[in-house]
């Protein structure tokens, strides 16, 4: 038994999870539609935005998922979809979807040592291409940023590459700057994938 | 004794010898040229699963697929007939349709321009008259399968003219892919909401091998129910952790189909109970509990979960949850899996919704680690020839086998029943040659 877990907390399912319903779905349609348009007019420099990237990768090629997930608002969403251009979360199967919750449960199923996928682990270097970065103030976020990304992949001694852009969005917290989305557009996501049993 | 000189002969004294009732010979994994005969014996010989016809609904849609390893386009003709057609140039063999789905009256090569209706049938061929007065279009049409049939909706072909009809090679299965269709509910499957694709390094019977191995889940999958029974106190799969004492039980459906059928644990007294929370749980639920009748809160809940049931369809398709999994072999060490996600027709959205997020929990959570132990199992079967056997007998002396209504056989759930079952039909079709024609009307070229 995982020591941090009491009983009580046992009994709802930790954390609840109340934000992703209908508006939410048809709001992540739009932010979608938003990261695909081409449109340097609205492309500034804001501060914090570099290093909040930068942090991201690198905390996921350290592992260090703690650190990770504290870069993530508490009602966050992690996407990865399986079509290009992504299709509506609503309506098709993505090849991650997670909200808080299932984030945490899948971090924590690579925490056991048991998740045979990752034995031994994958290393992993990513490299985030000059991030386009504008300004879209919302309900649930400020600002909004697109960055290609190339990742290469080591695991069992087998070199993998994968690539793509990621989409994220972003709202100004009290404990600073932290991601409300980020949307993994892998470039090959409609095609079969190998073992992509870490984080993007 | 060394077997891979025994298979080269290929009678049926040595396939008997390579697959026993207790175990199979490490060539029929790792050895190209039984993966070549397979390709004419099972993957042309019998039927194989391509698509489910709400894929390509309307007139003149296609989608490509795999027989065996063979390209293929399905299409719906203007009439909406079915075709399975060779993705194959009559010309020079190039590669005609290059689109994975679409909408399409004909195909053009893009090499010489020849162009093809998607019925097979040739109508153009620039500067036709430098072949002469003797040239027959006729004789050009794509190959084809001869045999399409389908089953509510699972559109099936074979390259066997002498195939025993589609609902013949079912048999038993279809009692329960009847009750996989009907337990979801609504006016019927629809299957557009996209698929969870694998490229896998292993050949493509360990992924039927796997697909009715019930003892391997507490070992493979310890950490997803380390990680529920940490964070959740326990449901989902859980019920897999003492399997060898459950009531749990694999089904010979005979043919090669196979059924492991969990509905009896799973939805005790229910499965939305026992299901890990999935994003959109509580909206999911407060909705239902808002704007459904008591009594049928439960059943629509419900509707978002598997259902239940691993039912196999050898050798190419598996029903597992609400997914259609379809196996594509490529070479003898290299598949295709893919989960193909459902929804149901006629039903509220938000039961479709929530079956997104709840089709996406076990290939993110489960199927990785069964991937890196096929691979595994791959790498051990192709690297190390003096070791030559792996084991199906689990359960073989136990006296667990039971008679069930019209020759269905049943074991333990932990049983390897599922392989002696499926191998055998392995083996009876290995043994035949089958009449295999991919141009049935004669016109060969
Ligand atoms: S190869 Fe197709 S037209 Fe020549
Ligand atoms: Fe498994």
């Amino acid at each position: 038994m995982n020591e941090q877990t009491s009983p009580e907390a046992k009994a709802a399912p930790q954390p609840a999870s109340t934000y992703i319903d209908a508006e939410l779905y048809t709001w992540l349609d739009a932010a979608s539609e938003d990261f695909r348009a081409f449109d340097p007019g609205r492309v500034a420099e804001i501060d914090g935005v570099h290093s909040l990237l930068a942090s991201e990768a690198r905390a996921l090629d350290d592992q260090a998922f703690g650190p990770w997930l504290d870069l993530y608002v508490a009602d966050c969403v992690y996407w990865v979809p399986s079509n290009w251009p992504a299709s509506s979360a609503a309506l098709t199967v993505s090849l991650e979807f997670h909200d808080r919750r299932r984030l945490i449960d899948r971090v924590d199923r690579l925490g056991t040592g048991l998740a045979y996928s990752q034995l031994p682990p994958s290393r992993t270097a990513r490299v985030l291409g000059m991030p386009e970065i504008w300004k879209h103030e919302d309900g649930r976020g400020h600002i909004r940023a697109r960055a290609p990304f190339v990742m290469g992949e080591t695991r069992a001694g087998e070199n993998r590459v994968l690539s793509g852009w990621n989409g994220y969005v972003l709202r100004q917290t009290d404990e600073g700057l932290r991601i409300v989305v980020k949307q993994v557009n892998l470039i090959d996501a409609d095609e079969p994938q190998g073992n992509n049993s870490f984080f993007l | 004794m060394n077997m891979e000189l025994a298979t080269t002969d290929r009678t049926d004294g040595a396939w008997d010898q390579v697959v026993t009732d207790t175990r199979v010979h490490r060539s029929v994994y790792a050895d190209p040229s039984i993966f070549q005969h397979e390709m004419a014996s099972i993957f042309a010989g019998t039927w194989v699963y391509l698509l489910h016809e709400s894929e390509i609904p309307n007139a003149n849609d296609f989608r490509a697929a795999r027989l065996g390893s063979r390209p293929v386009i399905v299409t719906r003709d203007a009439k909406n007939q079915l075709h399975v057609l060779m993705n194959r140039c009559t010309h020079r063999g190039a590669t005609i349709c290059r689109e994975k789905s679409g909408q399409a009256a004909t195909f053009t090569c893009p090499y010489h321009g020849w162009r093809f209706k998607n019925d097979g049938k040739l109508m153009g061929v620039p500067g036709r008259d430098a072949y002469g007065n003797a040239f027959s279009r006729d004789r050009f049409s794509l190959g084809r399968a001869p045999r399409v049939e389908s089953y509510r909706g699972f559109v099936f072909a074979t390259l066997n003219q002498e195939a025993p009809d589609l609902e013949t090679h079912l048999g038993q299965a279809r009692f329960f892919i009847d009750q996989w269709l009907d337990q979801g509910g609504g006016d019927g499957l629809v299957v557009q909401s996209s698929a969870h694709r694998f490229h896998l390094k292993c050949n493509w019977k360990l992924i039927f091998d796997n697909a009715g191995d019930g003892y391997h889940v507490p070992f493979s999958h310890q950490s997803l129910l380390k990680m529920t029974a940490d964070r959740y106190g326990g449901g989902d799969m859980t019920y897999f952790g003492d399997a060898d004492k459950s009531s749990m039980r694999v089904y010979d459906l005979g043919n090669g189909h196979t059924l492991i059928d969990q509905r009896e644990e799973m939805y005790n007294p229910s499965a939305w109970k026992q299901q890990r929370p999935q994003p959109g749980r509580e909206t999911f639920e407060g909705s239902v509990a808002a704007r459904k009748p008591q009594d049928e809160q439960s059943s629509t809940l419900d509707m978002a979960v598997g259902s239940g049931m691993n039912l196999n369809i050898f050798p190419n398709l598996l029903l597992i949850g609400n997914q259609i999994q379809v196996i594509e072999p490529l070479s003898v060490g290299e598949t295709i899996l893919t989960w193909y996600a459902t929804t149901l027709d006629g039903v509220d959205e938000e039961v479709n919704v929530m079956r997104m997020r709840t089709q996406e929990d076990f290939p993110i959570l489960g199927e990785t680690d069964d991937a890196a132990n096929f691979e595994a199992c791959q790498q051990g079967l192709m690297s190390i020839p003096e070791e030559e056997w792996v084991d199906i007998s689990r359960h073989v002396t136990t006296n667990t086998d039971r008679a069930e209504r019209d020759g269905i056989v049943s074991g333990p759930v932990t049983s390897d029943l599922h392989l002696r079952a499926y191998f055998r039909r392995w083996k009876e079709l290995m043994k035949v040659k089958p009449n295999i024609q991919t141009r049935p009307e004669g016109d060969a070229q």
